[in-house]
């Protein structure tokens, strides 16, 4: 209704003869692939690990994982979640091992670092304040967040993704929505009060 | 649960475009009547709008050719598995074809009884070699991955 999903145009879709010449192992093919995912895969591992170093490991890591796998890939599927599941689990194993950061749904969220001044003033106040109160989200919101509004995925690729419940997607998404809603409400209210 | 209930715990969803046709009718319908559920979609559609615009993280310049680098590594890598195991595969096929042919020529020299000696001399050999290059492979196997 208030929101179209038909505004995420720009998703593509790796042909069926690409998809055979990676089968072939055609570095050619690879190349191609992995320019033209660069950019949406990097900014999906930086919403979930935050740090540029780890986002740039996961990424060559997800590559690598990527022409191990090949065989395993089902031509049917969808090569856009397919690929963003091998980000995942490889994204997961660090986030597991990492100290600090929670992999569970918590209603208590970290407080957001504030914008600093210039991507506040490059970027619109909210937008920059918006992505400020994400990154303080736990792991799993900022990942149904991204994947929907960065990715335009649908519950179900998502579920694929993340290999969780239909239902768990569906409810991570309300309560991630509700504490932005919550947080953006309460600052800009706060803000007029001043 | 009553139908402001229900429809509050839809709104999220709605906002993010992700209900089905019957449901958001049903949202429609509910905050045209409802000023409270009306504020809260409206403020989970702006919400959801600007996580459309949010500035992306761009990738480093370098990042694309140190992974082709590495990808084309991990190919070529692939690539030389594949051809030893052809080759691995095509020795042990000529070894068994010589074993065979050597059979005949065996049982001439030897007499009747010598195809205990024959397979010792063939057979055993043949599983040891085979063992060794298992090994070989594997530990080369290793090596590369973990220089990648």
């Amino acid at each position: 209704m208030i929101y179209q999903a038909a505004i995420f145009g720009d998703v593509p879709v790796a042909e069926q003869d690409e998809i055979a010449r990676l089968r072939r192992r055609d570095s050619a093919a690879l190349a191609g692939v992995v320019g033209r995912y660069q950019h949406r895969l990097y900014r999906y591992l930086r919403r979930l690990v935050k740090e540029p170093a780890a986002a740039d490991d996961l990424f060559q890591q997800t590559w690598l994982n990527v022409v191990r796998q090949l065989d395993r890939y089902d031509s049917l599927r969808s090569f856009d979640t397919w690929l963003f599941a091998i980000a995942h689990n490889a994204a997961m194993d660090l986030l597991r091992r990492r100290t600090g950061e929670s992999l569970e749904e918590s209603g208590h969220e970290l407080a957001a670092a504030e914008p600093d001044a210039l991507s506040a003033a490059m970027a619109s106040e909210r937008t920059a304040i918006l992505a400020a109160e994400m990154a303080g989200l736990s792991a799993p919101y900022r990942e149904v967040l991204t994947l929907r509004f960065e990715e335009g995925m649908k519950l179900e690729e998502i579920a694929e993704v993340t290999r969780a419940p239909l239902s768990t997607v569906k409810s991570r998404m309300q309560r991630a929505l509700e504490i932005l809603r919550e947080k953006m409400t309460a600052r800009y209210r706060k803000e007029d009060l001043i | 649960m009553t139908t402001h209930e229900t429809i509050r715990q839809l709104l999220a969803l709605s906002a993010a475009g992700l209900l089905d046709a019957a449901d958001e009718r049903r949202v429609c319908e509910h905050v045209h009547e409802c000023a409270e559920c009306s504020m809260a979609l409206g403020e989970l559609a702006a919400v959801s709008a600007d996580l459309c615009r949010l500035p992306a993280p761009m990738a480093p310049a370098d990042l694309l050719a140190r992974t082709e680098a590495r990808v084309a590594a991990e190919l070529a890598a692939q690539a030389g598995l594949r051809h030893g195991a052809i080759l691995a595969v095509g020795a042990g096929l000529f070894a068994w074809m010589a074993a065979l042919t050597t059979w005949g020529l065996y049982r001439f020299l030897a007499g009747s009884a010598g195809w205990v000696a024959w397979l010792l001399l063939t057979t055993v050999p043949a599983y040891m070699a085979a063992g060794t290059v298992a090994v070989m492979f594997a530990s080369r196997r290793r090596l590369e991955r973990s220089s990648l």
